[in-house]
């Protein structure tokens, strides 16, 4: 991971770095083995392309006492092997056309963007217009103004040369949040570690035992579809 | 020279009884069973009453193939010297049994000779040798008058020479073969009961499963005189078939007659469902069996007892535990992540439909080789007319690892009161390596 | 040149609730059948295995069980005159697919219908004057009656194990069951699951208002249990993954947990999937459906001729079929002449959530689709007086929760960031303390809501998309502030620390992006003539008199309940009179 980031975005992306160091080391699991997070090369994303949905994951989600953050958590990763599954490709949405955008939203989504093309688009007009505003990209901005950004984005505040700000937005706070909750056999929740920050037991999907104590505190952790080998 | 000769002489000393019993051997099974028996007069009660018992001795397991004509044989059995064939037992005059006279298919059925030489004890005719005359009859009036001839060729068997001669089957069959005679009677003199053994140890033929085998294949006790290894449990492919005496641990000590009766009839009962090659026989077989044989059955089996065991009370502390939040106990964790849902933490599972473990015999058995094999193939639980509905345990080799499995099953044979050993990973690992083989066959 | 298949006595078109429901009868009866599926086989063995079902991702969000909307969807305008522009992603509602359709995700809830609302119109004017009901309000009358159709909801309660508590048991009213159902003949065959948390302290503070809490009849077996056509069932464990996913406990009531397995045997039934009908055909009078054209897994065009047509493809395909096949005359809101499409409604609902402080478990991932909820039905249908309330209509009032699931299922306070550090913080703070509180209610039918085909959106075979012309009236507006009002009364009396609640407000539109149900109505309604309806008290098409349309397109109006129940009802009911009357005389089974 390391390897691939510029000095440059290394600096300025400092704190995902870190993140994923010290997601390197919670990556030992409790059975002792040595488990290390292994560094991830991106299928669908370029280098510039990934390092804004690392930066931009680790904004919408940090890093905190409470819980693990999406970079930590692998929600970039997930992301990208979304983009490589049918899903990615558009496939689970009706796309012929013809395309007609200046209706009322509450018709819903009506662009000609599949999430692969939205992020390609997305990706590099929001980068762009981080360098009209800010003279950097995105991933070079400091925190604060990256949060800012953010949330011009997530209002319509600030216009792309691409997707609408606000359907980019969208997209990716949405397939950041399913990365970060979703089984972690798709890449994202490592360790099932947003399950435990909730509490929600995950595959287990069996409470016979709690049908007449409700109310009570449920005190066993989480469990994933593969088993113990997310532990 | 004089060696050469010395040694020839000596070989041919050597091969002389051998050679004599090859000799032998068909004119052994030409003379075997009886030479003629008197025809019957054939109506539809007696072809009716064959095809009944043609049930109950479950001929159509092996000699029915799905999608072929019913008793047109075809089944491939494995044994260690390659595989045979079943043959077509249909009325059709050139493929299949038509040409057979009365005497003829008893021999084959009592006797275990046919076209003039013995069979691979397969066929369990060790157990078919007590079957009374009259249903004889009524089995030759089905296969020849209620059964449609089907002209499908036999196959040859897949076994290369010399391991292909068959002279050493006839040796084996007077070895080893019960002599054709009715069963002794039983002691109580309860005809219930006597039904139940008639049933049992012939056309039932349960021992070729439920029994252990000596070296030479032969079961160890026919019949329950012949002592308490008779129904004792064995193993069988990828299962242990359980014992079902009353009296040890994994027996059917907690079943009562009727249970025993309706697990017969529908695959289930309260607190077990049949798995692995059972469910086949429940469906074409056992389910069939009027309530009144069914009922003799269990009479007969609960006659079978032995001591020790000691009697087993649930225990409730294994689910309290698991309510508490208390999941530290080995195999717990492994037991709720992957098994409670269906079989309860409290163990009982649902009647008719996830079975219980929890004073399940088939969960105590001191051979656990069927509770690895399920856990690592799944299980489908049987249909028949009364339970058209099936469940499907799926497998779980993808999910758990030998040491996880062998906790899992350990907790499930020591929770709730069960009181069996515990499973060890080498023993998980074992039928894991061996279900992978092409060659294996588990039921699923 | 399509490939022509032996003729059958019936071909069904679609096989999931209804479809098994006539395939069973059909074959009882003796009839040769023949039902062609489009979409794929679906078993509770390989599909819908523990632990592998339970995956949010793949069947909460990306929906592998619902009909791909790439291959075909509906559009979607507001307006008569606007332009309908595709439903491209799944939001406002779920379309089932493949063998058992949403029969197989859905929550289970199994309702009957009061008997006011199936005399609906009748009913308001005896009331409350024909005034009471506005000129641009099309509801009508069902030609069948609640005590006609009572042995028929009995029945399919029985088939699905469905769990509950009798209220009003041959017309004696019993406490804990809802005091405001239509006279029943017999209990539920099951009794009811324990509430969960949620459900224990709504009823609480519902039966402190005086309200009659009970509760929700759950097509989720509480213990095992046999159906009377000796299909065995599970019992629910409540594991929190009911809608959108197939039960893995063999629990809730599906076409394959209640009726496939005695339909394996069937020589008689035929059933095809990879077959997608695209047309009923008739002969060259147009009186006669002579069967129907499908496209099989192949591409390859093939006939399938039959003596009876059944459309069992969902409310929406079937309206489509009858359009694109020619079939009755196509609704038009300008002249109000027509019946096809006409009456579309849906469900008005609202939520309100309730956030508790950290020592009220919740424990919101405890859920079934229906066992377990309570539900409040003191102001739904006609059960209050409407005299000074201003609108036709009501609401369910329900508390519990289905599940958990993180991704769809997490509600959070008013205020709380939708992403960032204070995000997580809102999630991990009231995950596990939030209650949802819910109205579901009726949506009346309209001169402007309805269904056609549309003029430019076409499927992936080239045939034009089925189009939905609908948003809310002022009257649901004001019926769902009023429930809303009700349930923010019981919410506030179960003492949370805030609660919020989402609730349409006049001005705004019908929002295809959220979730809010997927019952929707009408397009094919039954009435008492040719004139107003497209088929007869015995689901009979009044053109065709050898098909018949099953499914809520029969509805008039929709009521509060959830229809599968009356669906199954009406589907029996018809069968009852194919296998008798029209088996015996084919024909017209109503006088026009």
């Amino acid at each position: 991971m390391i390897d691939t980031l510029t000095r440059r975005s290394f600096l300025a992306g400092a704190a995902a770095a870190a993140a994923t160091l010290t997601a390197a080391c919670a990556g030992s699991s409790s059975d002792g083995s040595a488990r290390i997070n292994r560094a991830y090369d991106p299928a669908y994303f370029t280098a510039d392309e990934w390092a804004f949905i690392v930066a931009a994951v680790d904004r919408l989600i940090p890093a905190s006492e409470e819980g693990p953050g999406g970079i930590q958590s692998g929600v970039a990763e997930f992301i990208d092997r979304q983009m490589e599954s049918p899903y990615g490709y558009g496939a689970f949405a009706y796309m012929s056309g013809p395309f007609l955008t200046d209706l009322p939203p509450s018709l819903g989504y009506q662009l000609r963007y599949t999430p692969r093309e939205m992020y390609r688009s997305g990706i590099a007009a929001a980068d762009a217009a981080a360098h009209r505003s800010y003279s950097a990209r995105f991933s070079d901005l400091a925190i604060d103004r990256q949060d800012e950004f953010l949330r011009s984005l997530e209002t319509g505040a600030i216009t792309l040369e691409g997707p609408p700000a606000e359907a980019f937005f969208e997209q990716l706070l949405r397939n950041t949040k399913e990365g970060y909750f979703a089984d972690p056999m798709y890449g994202g929740n490592r360790h099932m570690g947003a399950w435990k920050m909730i509490g929600f037991p995950g595959a287990r999907a069996d409470f016979t035992d709690w049908m007449d104590q409700q109310g009570r505190h449920y005190p066993y952790g989480p469990v994933s579809v593969n088993g113990s080998k997310d532990r | 020279m004089k060696v050469r000769r010395l040694l020839l002489i000596g070989i041919a000393t050597a091969a002389t009884p051998v050679l004599s019993l090859i000799a032998a051997a068909p004119l052994l099974d030409r003379t075997a069973g009886e030479k003629q028996i008197a025809a019957v007069p054939v109506n539809a009660d007696l072809v009716s009453r064959g095809e009944y018992l043609a049930k109950i001795g479950d001929c159509a397991a092996c000699h029915t193939l799905a999608g072929q004509p019913p008793f047109s044989g075809g089944l491939r059995m494995k044994l260690p010297i390659g595989a045979i064939y079943t043959p077509n037992i249909t009325p059709d005059r050139y493929q299949g049994i038509g040409t057979f006279s009365m005497a003829d298919f008893d021999r084959a059925l009592r006797f275990g000779v046919s076209r003039g030489h013995s069979l691979y004890p397969a066929m369990p005719f060790p157990s078919y040798a007590s079957t009374r005359a009259e249903d004889v009859e009524a089995l030759y009036a089905y296969f020849m008058h209620g059964v449609e001839p089907a002209a499908v060729p036999n196959r040859e068997a897949a076994i290369v020479f010399p391991l292909s001669m068959r002279w050493p089957l006839t040796y084996w069959r007077l070895a080893f073969a019960p002599e054709p005679k009715p069963i002794a009677a039983v002691p109580s003199g309860d005809p219930l009961i006597a039904t139940g053994a008639y049933l049992v140890e012939g056309l039932g033929h349960c021992g070729e499963c439920h029994t252990p085998r000596n070296y030479a294949f032969k079961v160890r006790a026919q019949t329950s005189s012949e002592g308490p290894l008779f129904l004792s449990g064995a193993r069988v492919e990828s299962w242990f078939a359980p014992s079902l005496r009353s009296g040890g641990p994994g027996s059917l000590a907690r079943w009562s007659e009727d249970e025993i009766a309706t697990f017969l009839s529908t695959g289930s009962n309260h607190s077990g469902i049949a798995f692995g090659s059972m469910g086949d026989v429940i469906s074409n077989s056992t389910q069939h069996l009027v309530r009144s044989d069914a009922l003799a059955v269990a009479t007969y089996l609960k006659t079978l007892t032995d001591d020790g065991g000691g009697s087993r009370v649930y225990d409730k502390a294994t689910d309290q535990a698991l309510r508490r939040g208390d999941a530290s106990a080995p195999g717990a964790l492994g037991y709720l992540d992957n098994c409670a849902a269906c079989h309860r933490p409290d163990g009982r599972g649902y009647a008719g439909v996830f079975p219980a473990l929890a004073g399940n015999p088939a969960v105590e058995t001191t051979d656990p080789l069927s509770l690895i094999s399920i856990v690592l193939s799944g299980s489908t639980t049987t249909r028949t007319s009364a339970t058209p509905a099936q469940f499907h345990m799926p497998s779980f080799a993808w999910r758990l690892s030998d040491s996880e499995v062998a906790d899992i099953l350990s907790f499930a044979r020591t929770s709730w009161g069960n009181k069996a050993s515990v499973v060890a990973e080498s023993e998980v690992r074992q039928q894991r390596l061996e279900l992978a083989r092409p060659e294996s066959t588990s039921n699923n | 040149m399509a490939t022509r298949k032996k003729k059958v006595d019936a071909v069904i078109v679609g096989y999931g609730w209804t479809g098994a429901i006539m395939a069973k009868t059909l074959t009882d009866a003796g009839l040769s059948v023949v039902a062609l599926e489009r979409g794929p086989a679906r078993d509770t063995s390989r599909d819908f295995e523990y632990p592998r079902v339970a995956d949010e991702l793949r069947y909460g969000v990306r929906g592998e069980l619902w009909q791909p909307l790439a291959k075909e969807t509906v559009t979607i305008r507001h307006g008569v005159g606007d332009v309908a522009v595709p439903y491209r992603k799944y939001g406002s509602f779920v379309l089932g697919n493949g063998v058992g359709g949403a029969g197989v995700h859905w929550n289970g809830q199994l309702w009957r219908a009061s008997p006011e609302d199936l005399r609906l119109r009748s009913h308001y004017e005896e009331r409350y004057g024909k005034a009471f009901i506005p000129d641009e309000m099309t509801i009508q009358d069902y030609p069948v009656s609640f005590e006609e159709l009572e042995p028929h909801f009995d029945h399919f309660e029985k088939v699905c194990g469905v769990s509950g508590t009798a209220g009003n048991l041959r017309g004696v009213i019993k406490t804990g069951g809802n005091p405001f159902e239509g006279p029943r003949s017999d209990d539920f065959p099951s009794p009811a699951l324990p509430p969960v948390y949620a459900a224990q302290l709504f009823d609480k503070a519902a039966a402190q208002m005086g309200y009659s809490p009970f509760p929700q009849p759950a097509a989720n077996s509480s213990r095992a249990y046999t159906n009377p056509y000796g299909v065995r069932m599970g019992p629910c464990n409540m594991c929190g993954y009911c809608e959108l996913f197939g039960c893995f406990m063999y629990s809730k009531a599906s076409p394959q947990t209640t009726i496939h397995p005695i339909l394996r045997d069937r020589a008689q039934l035929e059933v095809r999937t990879g077959a997608h009908v695209t047309r009923i055909l008739r002969d060259n009078t147009g009186t006669i459906a002579t069967g129907v054209l499908y496209i099989d897994e192949s591409g390859h065009e093939v006939e399938q001729p039959a003596d009876i047509v059944v459309l069992c493809a969902f409310q929406m395909h079937n309206v489509r079929l009858l359009l694109l096949s020619g079939i009755g005359e196509p609704y038009d809101p300008s002249t109000g002449n027509g019946v096809v499409g006409k009456n579309y409604a849906y469900q008005m609902c609202s939520l309100t959530n309730a956030f508790f402080d950290e020592d009220v478990n919740i424990n919101p991932f405890i859920g079934a689709g229906a066992a377990g909820l309570r539900v409040v039905d003191d102001f739904n249908s006609d059960h209050f007086d409407h005299s000074d309330q201003g609108f036709v209509g009501g609401s369910l009032i329900f508390a519990g929760g289905t599940g958990g699931r993180p991704i769809e299922q997490m509600m959070l306070p008013p205020g709380a960031p939708a992403w960032g550090v204070g995000w997580k913080s809102a999630a991990r703070k009231h995950y596990l303390h939030t209650a949802p509180v819910g109205t579901q209610g009726s949506v009346m039918s309209y001169r402007d809501s309805y269904l056609s085909l549309d003029p430019t959106y076409r499927d992936s075979y080239g045939h034009p998309l089925l189009r939905i012309t609908f948003d809310w009236h002022d009257n649901e507006y004001r019926m769902a502030a009023f429930s809303s009002q009700r349930a923010e009364e019981i919410v506030r009396a179960m003492e949370p620390e805030t609660y919020s609640t989402f609730l349409m407000k006049p001005g705004d539109h019908y929002d295809v992006r959220i979730y809010q149900s997927t019952h929707t109505t009408g397009g094919a309604i039954m009435g008492k003539s040719r004139f107003d309806s497209v088929i007869n008290r015995y689901s009979q098409s009044w053109d065709v008199p050898n098909l018949f349309v099953m499914g809520a397109s029969a509805f008039p109006q929709n009521m509060g309940y959830n229809p599968t129940g009356l669906v199954a009802a009406l589907a029996y009911f018809a069968s009852d009179q194919i296998r008798t009357a029209y088996l015996r005389s084919p024909g017209r089974l109503v006088d026009a």
